[in-house]
């Protein structure tokens, strides 16, 4: 009985075969570079970039924190990318490694603020700059929704495991992006209130993403 | 008739073509090695619903298999999912067979990834006695309490740790 319901289905799944393009992660990539330079663009268009960079100039310290940020973004985007193609085996965690050097932002961060290298004005002066952070959670939507979108379509084996990864890989692109609008070099403001949309955004891709995700 | 990588991944790009008749003997392959694949992790009158299942999902997925790749682990990811997802709806009373069903040597370096046996040797030693006592050997709760030395509602606690802890192997694996 069961032999010929799979039979009937083999014979029904062939009769109903259409040509499918395969799904390239290049194809993929593209979406996601679009979220990423096309929100950054928009927002840099609405709000300006910050004085510095608008001279083509930006300072070590914050030019060093974007482009580690940026890794750690690319390296997520690229995992969640891959996690699109299954197969047992293939290893999805590259994105570790670089999200494990961003760490370096809030230890470094940690001795300027409690060093001398940190003047006390500074973070008084700027104060609770949570519209940053608000701001790269935001920015990061471009990014997230591209991601989201490939793997709805493709065939992620752990949605959980996917979701925590949007949410990196958005928050990244959300904090490279808030990098080129917010003038603040302070390196204690840059990991509170840039890099920290990417644990926002990791916790709230956890959260929200894996049930959709699911086929 | 074995089934060979090079024969199904060729086979697969066909079927990516819209070459029907390739199709139906992928599909046909793909049941024969799915049936052996379910035989060894799951209780036998579960394994022709998810046969089914995974074949309607590789069909629903057709276009995620990257040809530059081999056919079989991408199968095996498919089928790992749906096995999962059996595992999740049936947590408390998931039943995994032990049926030790051939498998042909070019397939086993997927199997051995994901052998119940393996993935047993992760758990604490506990929950792994407890899951190999009552959902594989099939001993009641009460025969599994005398023979590992853990009470009853342990055994209970251990088996339902166990089988989520053992859902979670399976995927990170």
């Amino acid at each position: 009985m069961k032999d010929a319901s799979i039979d009937d289905l083999i014979d029904g799944l062939a009769s109903e075969l259409k040509p499918v393009r395969p799904r390239r992660v290049v194809r993929g990539s593209l979406w996601v570079a679009i979220g990423w330079l096309g929100v950054g663009a928009l927002l840099v268009g609405l709000f300006g970039a910050r004085h510095d960079l608008a001279a083509g100039t930006m300072s070590p310290l914050s030019m060093l924190a974007f482009w580690l940020i940026a890794a750690a973004g690319v390296a997520a985007a690229w995992s969640a990318l891959r996690m699109g193609l299954p197969g047992v085996g293939r290893d999805y965690g590259g994105w570790r490694c670089a999200v494990g050097a961003l760490l370096a932002l809030p230890l470094a961060a940690l001795f300027v603020f409690f060093g001398d290298a940190h003047g006390p004005d500074e973070t008084a002066r700027r104060g609770f700059d949570i519209h940053c952070l608000a701001q790269g959670v935001v920015s990061g939507l471009g990014v997230g929704a591209a991601l989201f979108l490939w793997l709805k379509a493709s065939a992620p084996t752990s949605p959980t495991r996917a979701g925590w990864v949007i949410g990196i890989a958005a928050g990244a692109a959300g904090a490279t992006i808030v990098a080129l609008l917010c003038s603040s070099d302070d390196l204690v403001h840059i990991t509170l209130w840039h890099a920290s949309a990417v644990p926002f955004s990791a916790v709230a891709g956890r959260l929200i993403l894996p049930r959709f995700l699911r086929w | 008739m074995s089934i060979d990588e090079p024969s199904l991944a060729r086979l697969m790009a066909a079927s990516q073509r819209g070459d029907r008749a390739a199709y139906r003997a992928l599909l046909g392959d793909s049941r024969k090695w799915l049936t052996r694949y379910f035989a060894r992790r799951i209780a036998p009158h579960h394994i022709d619903d998810l046969v089914q299942e995974t074949l309607v999902s590789m069909h629903r997925k057709l276009a995620t298999w990257d040809s530059s790749r081999a056919f079989l682990p991408w199968l095996a990811a498919i089928a790992r999912y749906r096995w999962i997802d059996m595992l999740r709806r049936q947590r408390d009373e998931a039943e995994l067979g032990d049926n030790d069903a051939a498998v042909g040597a070019e397939d086993e370096a997927v199997h051995a990834k994901l052998s119940i046996d393996h993935l047993l040797t992760l758990l604490p030693p506990g929950q792994a006695q407890a899951i190999t006592l009552v959902k594989i050997e099939g001993a009641s709760i009460a025969e599994a309490s005398q023979i590992s030395g853990q009470s009853e509602s342990l055994v209970k606690v251990n088996v339902h740790r166990g089988l989520k802890k053992l859902a979670e192997l399976i995927e990170s694996e």
